[in-house]
């Protein structure tokens, strides 16, 4: 039998705060990390709200310190979503104790980091210098901060990690390929541990402008904590978030022979292919069923077996509907007995880094057996009525499996399970 | 984890030196360059104004009209190599075979062009003038994801970018995706379309383009002592992988067996790698290994070799240090220096070169090396191509943030 792929550190930017603690205890506390814009004018924009991590003005106890994470002369080559990831691998690696000096250590140790757009501000900047003041006034690291691989580039740098460097940028399911990226080179023998998960930063006017000209987000202003309402009759689109989830992986021998504590186990994973629509899945939810049911049948175990459902869940209105498909096409009539939350609710959606987010909210739930409220959820969609959601506060529960989703346009589906060490 | 063995069945391409792998394949034994004067946009006042620009490329062959306005031109050459590398290999999705079949097609910067532009519209017209297509025209996943609707593909769907590693990296994926059981055929390789006004602004202000102007298909001359950096170029490279019984039960045409694949990270500089080449090395160790070989085994090397001053000795480096005292067996070229730098796609079209030089038994030449510049001193099949035994070829790739890949082919037994 092989040995379990555990977690052994998590780090996590979010719109909740930083850090994996303060992003937890608020989520429980129901408290949203969607506010209005304010780092760019928004007068013209359709879209004025969104999940912006906060900085240390707007929270002192959790905002985001970019001084610590980088010296200014360092910034000028990074785009935000690579800091998102620096901070948040400082936090994965410290919990885990993996900060090895050993060139053998270092050679085995993976960075896979995805991300669905990548370094989009520094694209719409260099344009805007290009087009006003001409090439001459580019930034030499125009190039390097937008490249998508430039956060898993930058973490694998600054820690000396030099096995495989990754970044899938499979949309919104970028994160959780990348956690079952480095599920594979761990088993494939080409990494010993693997930092894995998702960063994305495209707060900014043309990805906004863009997703709201396919109609993908929500244009609600007026109460921006209650503009993300996964699963809600009266939902009406996505709000953006940003941040960066991170999850140190390794087997648990490997664990154990360092002395490393398990955290919770990754035991499943699946990924899979619409093959119908670039932006909408089948109505039977058949791709997504797919994907869930390849995790569920590599942590060999039965639907039944799952104890709560962190959804994708983006809160638009074919999306939601979409995934209960899904979910109902794998669990069946068991469906209705596990409790499904959907975090979005609170952080709205962070694209390529939710996968990496969500699955540490995943893990949090199986490691202290309390399932996430999901904001804003007053009446359930029609056809969704039997189902359990996790509202108005935070449960207790057992819960030994939870089921973790991220789907992406393009048609892609990716499908996590997180169990109880 | 017992292993399946992975081969190649079909081949796409589109490059600066044609439309098709063949056309590209006669031009690169011919020795031909594919590097023009750029004509597109006024590139007047860049410091380079040159690059390789695709050849015979007639969207509506493989897409319809209404749908090209919908992709950036790298989803166009992507899909276009891919549909070429489909039919080659007689590939038949079937509603049982269908969630068995993946794609992994990556890109390095995905839709500049597309972005350029319609941040151009928001500037201009407000953000009610933005395209409800621009997101689904400019994000990577659209190569893989137009392929599998277009072909009804259900396996896994991925797309990787890791800068000029895109195309390595995504093939090798494929082939461990193969090889672990969790899909038997993928299509995989890589495409790009960068020869826009940011893509070429923003890489010659990282230094890393030849400014050669009065000499375009001069420029590119890896290993040269007159090299001054990267010829940017556009394309894309797309195989079939399949798993080896899978192919040979269907009679397909093989040509040839995917034996490895190797991975490493320099953690060392954003954009140069060590002097000594050691994240290359390690990366063409760990595909040696994994096709369970020798370095010495290896009979050709289609080299990154981009005419950049640090890289190309970094990487004669990395290849000496792994042959060690048998390093003048080393015979490696660099077919960049005909087509230039396909970024995301180099991987993948290099890949195809290696598949090709097996199957023809012919190392392709490296041209424009005039005079090779000191620590360059291997045979780089210098000026013409030459017919050669060739069992086992590597094809390497390194990309800014210091992310390697390396492929090792081999001749199938007969």
């Amino acid at each position: 039998m092989e040995s379990p792929i555990v977690i052994t550190g998590m780090g996590m930017i979010s719109p909740l705060g930083c850090g994996v603690k303060a992003s937890w205890d608020r989520l429980l506390d129901c408290q949203s990390g969607i506010s209005p814009i304010t780092r760019f004018e928004t007068d013209e924009l359709p879209i004025r709200v969104a999940g912006a991590v906060p900085d240390l003005a707007a929270d002192p106890e959790a905002g985001f310190d970019p001084e610590r994470v980088a010296d200014a002369k360092e910034r000028r080559k990074m785009d935000l979503f690579s800091l998102y990831a620096m901070a948040a691998a400082e936090e994965a690696l410290t919990q885990a104790a993996w900060m090895p000096s050993g060139d053998t250590e270092k050679m085995a140790t993976a960075t896979v980091i995805g991300t669905g757009i990548g370094g989009f501000p520094t694209i719409t900047q260099a344009q805007n210098t290009l087009v006003t003041r001409g090439h001459r006034r580019l930034s030499p690291f125009t190039v390097p901060a937008f490249l998508a691989n430039l956060a898993a580039g930058n973490v694998s740098i600054r820690y000396g990690f030099r096995g495989p460097v990754g970044c899938p940028v499979t949309a919104c399911a970028a994160g959780l390929q990348a956690i079952g990226d480095g599920m594979r080179l761990i088993r494939s023998g080409e990494a010993d541990v693997a930092l894995v998960g998702g960063a994305e930063s495209c707060i900014d006017s043309l990805a906004l402008a863009s997703f709201h000209a396919m109609k993908a987000l929500s244009t609600e202003q007026d109460d921006p904590a209650g503009a993300s309402r996964p699963f809600d009759q009266t939902r009406s689109g996505f709000v953006m978030g940003e941040g960066a989830g991170l999850l140190v992986i390794e087997t648990l021998a490997h664990a154990e022979a360092r002395g490393a504590t398990p955290l919770a186990i990754l035991s499943g994973y699946g990924t899979s292919a619409d093959a119908h629509h670039i932006a909408a899945g089948p109505e039977d939810g058949s791709g997504a069923a797919t994907a869930i049911r390849l995790a569920l049948r590599m942590a060999g175990l039965s639907p039944q077996a799952i104890d709560h459902i962190n959804a994708h869940a983006t809160s638009t209105p074919v999306g939601d509907r979409a995934e209960i498909a899904a979910l109902r096409n794998a669990f069946g009539e068991a469906l209705a007995g596990i409790p499904i939350s959907a975090n979005k609710a609170a952080i709205g959606h962070l694209l390529g880094a939710s996968g990496g987010v969500e699955s540490i909210f995943s893990a949090l739930s199986a490691m202290h057996d309390r399932l996430p409220p999901t904001l804003n959820l007053n009446q359930a969609d029609d056809d969704m009525e039997d189902l359990d959601f996790v509202t108005g506060a935070a449960r207790d529960q057992a819960t030994q499996h939870v089921l973790c989703n991220g789907f992406g346009f393009g048609g892609v589906n990716a499908a996590l399970i997180v169990s109880k060490v | 984890m017992s292993r399946r063995r992975v081969v190649v069945t079909g081949l796409g391409m589109l490059s600066p030196l044609g439309g098709n792998v063949k056309d590209t394949w006669e031009g690169i034994l011919a020795g031909k360059s594919g590097i023009g004067m750029i004509e597109h946009f006024d590139a007047s006042p860049f410091n380079t104004q040159f690059c390789g620009r695709v050849k015979g490329f007639e969207a509506t062959d493989y897409i319809d009209r209404k749908d090209t306005k919908k992709m950036d031109m790298f989803i166009q050459y992507g899909i276009a190599a891919a549909i070429q590398a489909v039919e080659d290999s007689g590939l038949e999705v079937t509603a049982e075979n269908a969630g068995r079949i993946g794609c992994s097609i990556g890109s390095g910067i995905g839709g500049l062009e597309t972005i350029e532009r319609n941040h151009t519209t928001l500037e201009k017209s407000g953000p009610r003038r933005i395209s409800p297509f621009f997101i689904p025209a400019a994000i990577i996943n659209m190569i893989a994801g137009n392929l599998s609707i277009r072909y009804g593909l259900k396996g896994p769907n991925i797309a990787i970018t890791t800068a000029c590693t895109t195309g390595s990296h995504s093939i090798g994926y494929a082939a461990r995706t193969i090889a672990y059981g969790d899909a038997d055929a993928m299509v995989a390789g890589g495409a790009e379309y960068a020869s826009t006004p940011l893509g070429i602004g923003g890489f010659s202000a990282a230094r890393a383009l030849s400014s050669r102007n009065d000499n375009p298909q001069g420029a590119s001359r890896p290993w040269d002592r007159d090299r001054d950096g990267f010829v940017l170029a556009d394309g894309a490279g797309v195989v079939v992988l399949e798993e080896y019984e899978r192919a040979k039960a269907r009679g397909a045409k093989i040509y040839a067996e995917l034996t490895g694949f190797g991975m490493s990270g320099d953690a060392y500089h954003m954009t140069s790698p060590p002097e000594d080449g050691a994240g290359a090395a390690a990366s063409m160790q760990n595909a040696v290994n994994d096709a369970g070989l020798n370095a010495t085994d290896i009979d050709y090397i289609n080299a990154h070799g981009t005419s950049t001053p640090n890289g190309d000795r970094a990487e004669s480096q990395a290849a000496k240090s792994l042959y060690g005292a048998d390093y003048k067996q080393i015979r490696m070229s660099s077919t960049k220096s005909m087509i230039g730098h396909l970024l995301g796609a180099a991987g993948a079209v290099e890949a195809i070169f290696s598949v090709l030089a097996i199957r023809d038994q012919v190392a392709p030449p490296t041209i424009n090396l005039e005079n090779p510049d000191e620590g360059c001193d291997l045979d780089y099949i210098s000026g013409s191509a030459r017919d050669m035994p060739i069992r086992h070829a590597m094809s390497n790739s390194f990309g800014f943030g210091g992310t390697n890949g390396t492929l090792v082919f081999s001749k199938l037994d007969d």
